[in-house]
């Protein structure tokens, strides 16, 4: 394969090659599971805004290297700027990222994203918004960012709030865990491919020289089968996520677990205890996102993470961010100090301030990319 | 045959060039080459149209309240099927399914009911108190009417009506007996005021309760067919009690109307003993509501079923009551109803919104005509016809949601002191703002053309499902006629007692009669101090001419009530000029808790059109000469000014209603793909 762009010294994170017709992209960075770094970020929106160009494309074909797809945003080098009081270098990242996003999920081609692994917040990113996205045994899908004094962003507010039910808020509220046949029962995964028939799906894409969507899906399903889900599965337990994760608050959505969970249940107390463990502040943005996603369009969402995101980097709302990544990621004693420190100290109006313009000179809202005469399957995939 | 072919060639050449010459100059227009003119495209107005103002600010400034529990609320409908998703055009709507039959319809609405319920929307509507918890219910109440009008009112009905009279005509043990179980849909209530005979006039109902004191119970009877109560929503169908509104007579004297409560059905839906219950039938519109009416067989009910906050009657059958003003004792019985006309007023507005954004959404993205040969199309809002038919409309619907949060705000601070404010300001509020609504469905729905036709694109429906508020709760004419009727009466007071006006924003009636200048120039127009000055105006000349109408008419012998009613004329245009200064007067206010920017400035210029439109459209500012014929002309130019320095702002400004793109309608969005055959395929 050959680097994307070799005047870059680690060029190498990002990996092309393929035929006249079919890009094959390969995230190559496998010691840091492929966390989306804003080398890569910058290449894969370089090269898929040439493929959009060049009309001999028709498919892209993306996949990462080693036991990961993409384990999220480089979020370590953001915070090392915001700790050296560089928020806005962090900014310009998710505005890269978010635009990649972007087109994306307005994308005129089809894009196979090939989740064998590890996919998790930017790497989600990179792969839900394209139009197939085909799940394996290997698949381990979440949304943490709660945890870590963030929220679902990469457009997930989008995303996630149109899984079926409340699935959404559970998923992305709580960081569960999802394996490749509950991606494809809930719709994050448009296929499950066993990992054994990878390689013969890849030579059967780049034969394709189409960019029909239902040919590419053809393709794919000569080699996809239906997995059975675990009978621990989360998506058996759809009835209860729907009560509770419908509630109107996060409070309520806590007390109605609470309720259910009198036989003391494993499942729901591992739930409680994850949404009692995360940051209040950001569950609680988290929550108002996937629920104002829910009535938007995908643009409309990432313009609106954006402004949350710069909110949050910019530490003067809370600081849980950089708290969370030095608890999580740096110090890694896994007992970050959250402030505010509990749900009913957050209130609607310090929510209300993470959904607004960033008050500093020069800061601006995130400008999408025109994107006209789209086919309408490039902007519904969900 | 191959000697002739050149000539013949040459003779359909030369023919083709003549006949070109008729239709084109060729010295001015190149030859247009044959070939078919692409396709249209529908291309997305966000693409197109820029405005510089934050839509999520004017959104909170339009909403006023509980922005995030209204999205948590369309969420809700969004990802359930009884809210009947369909995709159109790459994109899922809902609305419910009209095509279904009445009672299927009627079913819907209970099912939907039964969901959000269980989702915990309604915990709290009865049983919290408090300003907080009042809003947020009003909140729901409204984006429930968005989706349907039919949810809003069956709840409307049972949370509202039997909830609200248990709450305010009952006291402690009615409380604690029906408010939580109402709240939990336990019990289902109704609310039987209307009868055959008797709408808005209460008092002259003919339902009869008289007292037994040898049981202790009242026994409630229909006495004639004219008696029979209509209209009773929830009582064809679900409702298991009722509010029934009736004469209480105890030991043959006659002490009014009182409310009590009955039983119709029991747990399973089986109609009760002496209790006759039959449909209204299929309505214009609303068949999602189980209209009934109700017979009394002399139904017996214990003494303890009277709501009994203004008045009681002990075991023994005394009658007691704090009130002894028979009038005032009606009026407070009344008081509490006022909550219906709040959330009229209030989903009407909402309700405009919805058409506006769909028929606005659909004229920045249809052409029509070219005006230029060959040239494209021309889309519909750049007409300055189009403006002026959609955004005076879009200006009125702006101010009046303004008002509509006024509305609200009194309503939950309300006060004994501010109940005579409330009344006739939601009076004015409901009537005015349910008639712009009507007005301004079939505008949009004309503004769409034969789309607006089409059930899915919403707006026509909309025109059947609405209609009624003109005439529930309250007939908008005879609550109009109420506000000039209470209007009057401050005005006798303070010229008897010579004191000033206080209240209702009568205040500048104090003042001296503002001076309107000669010559209006276009700032002129646009100040808040001249609309300010003129819709006041108009009220105070209005008011003084009505009063002398009726002391007229009363000097030449007619009593007070003829007089009035003689005075009709008058009566309407002051109640109008009454409602319109108080709206603009809504507006100001709004206005005035900003900062100067882009929302100020969009704000100004759709205060500036309200005003101007309303000039333009009420006869009386030229029949009685608070303009002159040529301001009137310069009034006139101005709406069509405003009009093109608001066409940039017409995508912004309907966004900013705050209403998911789910609940419009396929023509708001790509209409050409939700037409497509692939889609017939589907």
């Amino acid at each position: 394969m050959e680097p994307i762009n070799s005047r870059n010294g680690d060029a190498d994170q990002v990996l092309v090659e393929g035929n006249s017709h079919v890009r094959k992209v390969l995230l190559n960075r496998p010691k840091q599971l492929n966390a989306l770094s804003f080398q890569m970020i910058s290449s894969l929106l370089e090269l898929f805004l040439a493929c959009e160009e060049d009309c001999n494309v028709k498919l892209i074909v993306l996949k990462g290297k080693g036991r990961a797809f993409s384990a999220g945003g480089d979020v370590a080098a953001v915070v090392h700027d915001i700790r050296k009081g560089n928020w806005k270098l962090g900014a310009t990242f998710f505005q890269k990222e978010f635009i990649l996003n972007y087109l994306m999920a307005t994308y005129s081609k089809p894009q196979v994203s090939i989740l064998n692994g590890i996919v998790m917040g930017g790497g989600a990113g990179a792969s839900i918004h394209g139009r197939f996205r085909v799940a394996t045994e290997n698949s381990v899908f979440a949304m943490p960012e709660t945890a870590l004094g963030l929220f679902p962003d990469v457009g997930a507010s989008y995303f996630l709030s149109r899984l079926p039910g409340f699935f959404g808020e559970y998923v992305g509220l709580t960081g569960s865990r999802l394996d490749g046949a509950e991606m494809l029962a809930c719709g994050l995964a448009t296929h499950f491919v066993p990992s054994v028939k990878l390689s013969l799906l890849e030579e059967t894409l780049c034969k394709i020289n189409s960019r029909d969507p239902a040919i590419v899906a053809a393709n794919i399903d000569k080699f996809s089968e239906l997995p059975t889900l675990k009978e621990k599965s989360a998506y058996h337990r759809l009835d209860i996520i729907n009560k509770c994760f419908s509630r109107r608050t996060i409070e309520e959505i806590i007390i109605a677990l609470e309720r259910e969970s009198v036989s003391t249940d494993n499942w729901i107390s591992s739930i409680i205890k994850s949404l009692k463990t995360a940051s209040p502040t950001s569950l609680k943005i988290s929550l108002r996102s996937i629920r104002e996603g829910r009535l938007q369009g995908v643009g409309q969402c990432l313009i609106r993470e954006y402004r949350m995101v710069c909110n949050v980097m910019r530490g003067k709302l809370s600081k849980d961010f950089s708290e969370g990544c030095r608890a999580i990621l740096l110090d890694k004693d896994k007992n970050p100090k959250w402030e505010p420190s509990k749900l009913e100290l957050v209130s609607d109006d310090m929510v209300d301030r993470y959904f607004l313009k960033v008050d500093d000179e020069g800061w601006e809202d995130l400008k999408l990319p025109t994107r006209s005469n789209l086919p309408v399957h490039a902007i519904s995939k969900l | 045959m191959a000697s002739s072919a050149p000539n013949s060639a040459d003779r359909v050449t030369f023919r083709t060039q003549v006949l070109a010459r008729h239709l084109h100059d060729p010295a001015r227009t190149p030859p247009t080459p044959l070939e078919p003119s692409p396709c249209l495209n529908y291309s997305p107005p966000e693409l197109s149209e820029k405005s510089d103002f934050d839509i999520r600010e004017m959104r909170r400034l339009m909403d006023g309240h509980h922005v995030a529990d209204r999205d948590w609320l369309f969420g809700l409908m969004t990802q359930s099927n009884l809210f009947c998703p369909r995709e159109r055009g790459g994109r899922v709507f809902l609305s419910p399914d009209y095509n279904q039959s009445m009672e299927q319809q009627r079913e819907m609405t209970m099912r939907r009911i039964e969901y959000l319920l269980e989702r915990g929307v309604f915990q709290g509507w009865l049983t919290a108190k408090g300003p907080e918890a009042e809003l947020r219910k009003l909140a729901f109440q409204e984006v429930m009417g968005i989706f349907d009008h039919a949810l809003a009112i069956k709840l409307g009905v049972h949370f509202f009506l039997w909830g609200g009279a248990i709450q305010f005509f009952g006291t402690k043990h009615h409380h604690e007996k029906w408010l939580r179980d109402t709240e939990n849909y336990v019990v289902k209530g109704c609310f039987a005021m209307t009868e055959l005979g008797h709408g808005s006039n209460v008092r002259g109902i003919e339902t009869v309760a008289t007292y037994d004191s040898s049981t202790g119970e009242f026994v409630i009877n229909t006495p004639c067919e004219s008696a029979q109560k209509y209209w009773i929503g929830g009582a064809a169908n679900h409702a298991t009690h009722t509010i029934v509104f009736s004469q209480l007579n105890i030991h043959g004297n006659n002490q009014g109307v009182h409310a009590f409560i009955a039983q119709i059905r029991d747990a399973n839906g089986n109609v009760c003993p002496n209790i006759r219950v039959a449909d209204c039938g299929h309505k214009i519109g609303l068949n999602g509501v189980d209209n009934g009416r109700i017979w009394f067989d002399n139904v017996r009910i214990p003494r303890e079923n009277l709501l009994n906050s203004v008045a009681d009657v002990s075991p023994d059958g005394q009658y007691l009551s704090a009130i002894k003003n028979p009038d005032q004792r009606f009026a407070a019985f009344m008081a509490p109803l006022t909550s219906g006309r709040v959330t009229i007023a209030a989903s009407a507005i909402y309700t405009s919104k919805v058409s506006l954004a769909i028929a606005l959404r659909y004229s920045l993205s249809r052409r029509a005509f070219a005006i230029t040969p060959n040239g494209p199309e021309v889309l519909l809002l750049d007409y300055p016809s189009h403006q002026r038919r959609l955004l005076p409309l879009l200006a009125k619907t702006y101010a009046m949601s303004f008002a509509g949060n006024y509305l609200k705000m009194i309503y939950v601070r309300r006060t004994p002191e501010s109940n005579k404010t409330l009344h006739v300001v939601s009076s004015a509020f409901k009537a005015t703002l349910t008639w712009h609504n009507m007005h301004t469905l079939q505008e949009c729905r004309e503004a769409c053309g034969g789309q607006g036709f089409k059930t899915e694109n919403r707006v026509g429906p909309l025109k059947g499902e609405y209609d009624v508020q003109s005439t529930f709760e309250g007939d908008n004419n005879v609550l109009m006629q109420q506000v000039s009727k209470a209007l009057l009466a401050e005005y006798i007071a303070a010229k008897k007692k010579n004191r000033p006006f206080r209240g209702l924003g009568l205040e500048h009636m104090n003042k001296s009669c503002p001076v309107i200048p000669s010559r209006l120039t276009s700032s002129t127009l646009r100040s808040i101090q001249f609309q300010t000055d003129i819709f006041c105006l108009r009220e105070r000349d209005l008011l003084s001419r009505f009063a002398a109408e009726v002391s007229q008419h009363q000097a030449q012998g007619q009593n007070k009530e003829y007089a009035f009613i003689l005075s009709y004329q008058l009566a309407e245009d002051l109640g109008k000029a009454f409602s319109e200064r108080a709206i603009f007067q809504t507006f100001v206010d709004a206005e005035a808790t900003l900062s100067s920017g882009s929302l100020k400035n969009v704000l100004g210029l759709l205060r500036s059109m309200y005003a101007l439109i309303s000039l333009e459209e009420d006869a009386s500012f030229l029949r009685y000469g608070y303009l002159s014929p040529d301001n009137a002309a310069a009034v006139r130019k101005e709406v069509a000014t405003l009009c093109s320095e608001l066409r940039p702002h017409a995508l912004a400004l309907v966004s900013s209603f705050g209403i998911p793109d789910a609940f419009l309608a396929p023509i708001a969005y790509n209409w050409i793909e939700a037409n497509s055959w692939s889609s017939v395929q589907h």
